[in-house]
């Protein structure tokens, strides 16, 4: 057959295979093997071919049969990446043929594409006022795009980039950093150098902001804010304006936390029409709704967490929300669930004693009450309870409760697990209010009430950066958490969100939370186990400085700024730094906090000076960094990895990631290529290579064979230092209760504030197509296996024949 | 009789002492792999839909048609071919299971069809209309018709050939080859980041799809090892030619569903996909491999062979498992 390619002018040429594999070659330049690459990429390409192909679709198939062969080798990702690139520089800047004219390119093209996204109303104004271009345009270094991987350049253009009215992409890598180095660089004295600076960093992936300031850094609708946190209240003037709030909150990108404690319990009397209520959870099922109906900047679906305390009358039905049957009119398929629990709850489970479910509106003050002082207050309601002076009220032990949190946890991943009184208790910024709930990912510890939807800010340090010479660069961690510190604090001025409680509570506290991602990578070239005395005091060590860094930083831009409104009476004013809280939380907790109290900075020199004033309530979190962890191309935040080969799901398709760290140890021993397929037949587990070193072993476990208290640990140690919280993936493997129960009274022991998603071990996966398989093999090595340990067993646990072997090989016979 | 086969209506009636722990082991998985459609929200496949390109659209309409109806097809050849000359109670327990699946199945593409823009009468009358499908309906129709129009008895040599036929008509063939090929087209829109909601649909779909074939490759061995006088070179061979000629059918039907290509997939890619299943069957049931080809399709090993780990705001967890307690005792 004879194949033509359809040009973008509808006109047609023939199929030219020498022009593809130029352009593969020029992909491959600088890797091993790439002669045979080339010829791989363009045979594979032929099968696919098909007459009246498009350009555009051409150069598509060209980068998916590029990307089928990274099971194969990693290498080929960075092919893949290569040849994407350059399709989106043609797009924006067009053809080239040199890296020098690409780099002219680069400098011509930045200052009228950022004045087209002015005119067309996409780019603020005074992007193209405030800044010399030209020397912002002669500080973009192209070359800095091979830092990226595929993932990264396919989330930053499908996700990121800003694009024309007519649909042009607008943006090339580089310009993007740039764009988000200016819009958060706008309230500076002097924003040409602080863009500079800001661009330096994120353009080498040295640390990342946050997902909404990614997407709307610089353009006309400035919502730069990740996290807002809010209560909703039990009257239907103020639930119908949540609604609105979350819709707003939805459009502009922000991920919602939202407190349902206080909504009174189904069947709970109404006086203004003497009927009874519904309870939470219809409401609950309506806001599901609104997140689906209003996209985030128009890319993602609208993300919410709820949350509930347990002793909520509607508790039950609060966890089953995410049930994959019943009603679905009493189902969340889209938000997300947390449970907010006491240390009250905690110590009844552990002495296995009873637990009160009550109605909110009759004891309306639990809400506001943390620690002690709710604990006090719940027996005094139980014992209203037992005295038969509660209209409405449920017992249950507090074992079977928790059991059945487990159970919905381990069968739905929901609700996540956080621990109200050790957040309460840590906090240095409750002085305004208690703190009733944490946000989308529980990582965020902010009070709010009625006048207040609190907001933070966040960033992520890669640590994969600062690690040279084969040494954690702690001077550069510190300097990069700095200026990671001013751009957040330049955020809080530049924001904006149409919901006006979160714009006073942002301005009143200039909350934000700094994080890392890439542990696991650095864990990996460090030669660690994730679950070694190292790792840990790695991530002690590591947190220390920058919790010292971002500390020092805010404390110094309030001498530059002032302090944040809400200063006088915090933790900090007192002196205090967040290790200091955790001899406070245990004293009023009662039980000690199983987490060790080493330091290594002058703490007490920081202690005097936070003191003086801090322009930030708060100045750490831990994020997942799901997204921008792809950006960065590293692991995201603390988590383990997921196992040596998987896929990554995300909406911008589906992703193999293969962990380079380990090609690179197996082609060192020369068994990669031995190996290869049978680390995915197992899916990615490496304790089946016998060649394999032990202590290799130890270093690339999956997440679901490392003990589930390393994650706690490493949580733990992380926690000391940061005044907010962690979202702490949970992997297992286990589906026992018991040993589950252990496992999250465990994080609640270690002084752990929250934990987050929970993924299970699947124990059965669909039968796979690219490795050798043959069930009646596997049923025969089975029975085998089986027979040698049972004796004489009635039971058959497989077929022993192998069917037709030798029989019919010749059908035509 | 102490076979896995048999018609009394009497025996297997208890479960205990469980005879056939294969089957017993893949009822609970099967149980844990409870899962329902509407948990896939469809929004941003339809828009999706809308800007794919007619050879595209035509590409998923015509695998629906396909699967659709298919799917109630193999509970036909559960019903009349397989479950009343079984006397195991676990392996009735899986079939009811697996029965309930493949509505669950139909029933998911009916809540494609029913909310994608498609042309939906034509969507129904295609496996009647179009040859190519038809000709496949046709021959599974023809090993259920012998059990529907008489009752075998199993007790003979012959029927429990016309046992073995259609076990490898509806498992192998069907199941094992067909709508395997289907899943590789379907799966491969998701890799260009299309109808990614759609896929992972497919993914449960292939997750129970995968028992059914390990149970139905069980069930072959099984009463093969229990029943030597069907070890003939005569039947083997003739079980050989059912699954060629399968291929060949399928090549047709490749030729209907993709007259032109698609971005990544023709018909020949297809069929070569398809000869590579083929031989992965033939070998399972201990032939030698017949057409010897390699997998074209390299980046299954993405969609499908491996742990996915889900951004769970932007996707479906499709593998967690339902029933986190109900997993009957094993060991006692």
């Amino acid at each position: 057959m004879d194949i033509t390619v359809v040009k973008r002018d509808g006109s047609r040429e023939p199929y030219d295979a020498n022009k593809i594999n130029l352009a593969i070659e020029r992909a491959s330049a600088g890797l091993d093997d790439n002669i045979t690459w080339v010829t791989q990429i363009a045979s594979e390409l032929g099968l696919t071919l098909f007459d009246g192909i498009t350009t555009q679709q051409l150069d598509e198939a060209v980068i998916q049969v590029a990307l089928q062969n990274v099971k194969d080798d990693p290498q080929f990702d960075t092919v893949a990446a290569r040849l994407l690139l350059k399709t989106i520089y043609k797009r924006v800047l067009g053809d080239y043929e040199s890296d020098a004219e690409l780099a002219r390119l680069h400098r011509e093209h930045f200052a009228p594409n950022l004045r087209r996204g002015v005119e067309e109303g996409l780019l603020d104004d005074r992007l193209i006022q405030m800044f010399d271009l030209d020397r912002l345009a002669s500080a973009l270094e192209p070359s800095r795009d091979d830092l990226l991987k595929y993932i990264g350049v396919v989330t930053l253009n499908n996700r990121y980039g800003i694009k024309g009215r007519n649909g042009d992409s607008l943006e090339v890598p580089q310009f993007f950093w740039m764009r988000i180095a200016m819009g958060l660089s706008l309230n500076e004295e002097n924003p040409t150098e602080h863009a500079i600076r800001f661009y330096e960093k994120m353009s080498k992936l040295e640390y990342l902001a946050a997902g909404s300031t990614l997407v709307n850094a610089g353009t006309s609708y400035p919502q730069l804010a990740n996290c807002f946190v809010m209560e909703m209240q039990d009257d239907i003037e103020h639930i119908a304006k949540t609604v609105r709030d979350v819709m707003w909150l939805t459009k502009g990108t922000g991920g919602i936390g939202l407190s349902v404690t206080k909504l009174r319990a189904q069947g709970s009397p109404i006086r203004s029409n003497n009927t009874t209520s519904t309870g939470p959870i219809p409401f609950m099922h309506t806001i599901d709704s609104v997140l689906r109906a209003v996209s985030r900047g128009g890319k993602k679906f609208g993300a919410l967490c709820f949350y509930m305390e347990n002793w909520h009358l509607d508790f039950q039905e609060f966890i089953d929300l995410r049930q994959n049957s019943g009603d679905p009119y009493r189902r969340t398929r889209t938000a997300n669930t947390a449970v907010w629990i006491s240390d009250e709850f905690m110590k009844r489970v552990q002495n296995d004693e009873d637990w009160y479910l009550f109605d909110p509106l009759e004891v309306s003050d639990l809400n506001e009450l943390y620690g002690k002082a709710f604990s006090e207050r719940y027996a005094h309601y139980v014992a209203e309870a037992e005295a038969g002076r509660m209209h409405m009220f449920k017992k249950m032990t507090a074992r079977e409760q928790f059991k059945s949190i487990l159970i919905s946890l381990s069968a739905s991943s929901h609700p996540w697990l956080t621990w109200k009184d050790t957040i309460n208790n840590r906090a240095l910024n409750n002085n305004t209010g208690t703190i009733h709930l944490s946000n989308l990912c529980t990582e965020i510890c902010l009070p709010q009430d009625e006048d207040n939807v609190s907001v933070c800010n966040l960033a992520s340090i890669n640590l994969s950066q600062h690690l040279v010479n084969g040494a954690m660069d702690f001077a550069l961690i510190e300097e990069s958490a700095r200026i990671a510190v001013r751009q957040l604090d330049n955020l809080i001025d530049i924001t904006k969100s149409s919901v006006s409680e979160a714009d006073y509570s942002n301005q009143q506290n200039r909350a934000v939370g700094l994080g890392v991602m890439g542990f696991t990578d650095v864990v990996e070239r460090l030669g660690f186990s994730y679950e070694s005395e190292e790792a840990y005091e790695l991530i002690d060590e590591i947190m220390e400085h920058v919790s010292f860094a971002a500390i020092d930083e805010s404390a110094e831009l309030a001498k530059e700024r002032g302090a944040y409104p809400n200063f006088e009476g915090s933790g900090w004013s007192k002196g205090m730094v967040p290790l200091d809280s955790i001899e406070r939380t245990e004293a009023d907790r009662g039980v000690p906090i199983k987490v060790n109290r080493k330091s290594r900075l002058d703490w007490d020199s920081l202690r005097a000076k936070v003191k003086g004033g801090m322009r930030n309530a708060t100045l750490m979190a831990i994020a997942p960094t799901a997204s921008i962890g792809l950006v960065a191309g590293t692991t995201p935040g603390l988590d383990p990895q997921f196992t040596q080969i998987f896929s990554r799901s995300t909406s911008s398709g589906k992703f193999l990631e293969v962990n380079r760290n380990l090609v690179a140890d197996l082609q060192r021993l020369g068994l990669w290529e031995k190996t290869r397929e049978s680390i995915l037949r197992s899916q990615g587990d490496v304790q089946i290579i016998d060649e394999l070193p032990d202590e290799l072993k130890q270093v690339y476990k999956t997440s679901f064979q490392l003990s589930p208290y390393a994650f706690l640990e490493v949580a733990a140690r992380a926690q000391k230092w940061i005044d907010q919280a962690i979202s702490r993936n949970m992997y297992l493997e286990t589906r026992d209760i018991g040993e589950m129960m252990d496992i999250y009274y465990g994080a609640w022991e270690r002084g752990v504030k929250t934990t987050y998603y929970l993924h299970m071990k699947p124990r059965h996966q669909a039968e796979q197509s690219t490795v050798k398989v043959n069930k009646a093999e596997d049923i025969i090595a089975s029975a085998s296996l089986e027979g040698a340990n049972s004796v004489a067993s009635e039971t058959k646990s497989a077929p022993a024949r192998r069917g037709f072997a030798g029989l019919g090989n010749k059908p035509s016979e | 009789m102490s076979g896995i086969l048999g018609t009394g209506v009497q025996e297997g009636l208890l479960l205990k002492p469980v005879k056939y722990q294969w089957a017993m082991d893949l009822y609970d998985q099967a149980v844990a792999n409870t899962w329902f459609p509407n948990e896939i929200q469809l929004d941003q496949d339809i828009a999706d839909f809308k800007r794919m390109t007619d050879e595209e659209r035509h590409a998923i309409t015509f695998l629906m048609s396909y699967f659709n109806p298919n799917e109630l097809l193999v509970n036909k050849a559960l019903a009349f071919g397989v479950y009343p000359y079984i006397n195991a109670a676990e392996a009735h327990l899986y079939l009811a299971k697996q029965m309930w699946e493949e509505a669950n199945h139909c029933m998911s593409f009916e809540y494609v069809l029913e909310t994608f823009p498609i042309d939906r009468k034509e969507a129904y009358s295609s496996h009647v209309e179009v040859p190519s499908m038809a000709r496949k309906e046709e021959f599974q129709v023809k090993y259920i018709k012998r059990m529907t129009e008489e009752t075998l008895d199993i007790a003979t040599v012959e029927g429990k050939q016309d046992f073995v036929r259609n076990l490898v008509a509806y498992n192998i063939i069907l199941e094992g080859i067909w709508f395997y090929s289907g899943f590789m087209v379907a799966l491969s829109f998701r890799q260009r980041n299309l109808l990614r909601n759609f896929g992972s649909l497919m993914d449960w779909i292939i997750r129970d799809e995968s028992l059914h074939l390990k149970f139905g490759i069980n069930l072959i061995l099984t009463v093969l090892e229990e029943n030597p006088e069907l070890q003939t070179p005569e039947f083997a061979s003739e079980i050989k030619q059912m699954i060629l000629d399968a291929v060949e059918m399928e090549e047709q039907y490749n030729e209907d569903l993709l007259p032109r290509g698609i971005l990544g997939l023709n018909a020949s890619y297809i069929n070569q996909y398809v000869k590579y299943l083929a031989d992965r069957r033939l070998e399972e049931l201990g032939f030698d491999a017949e057409y010897k080809v390699t997998n074209p399709a390299k980046w299954m090993a993405t969609a499908n062979d491996t742990y996915e780990l889900v951004n769970f705001f932007e996707s479906t967890n499709t593998s967690y498992e339902a029933n986190a307690k109900a997993v009957s005792s094993k060991k006692e």
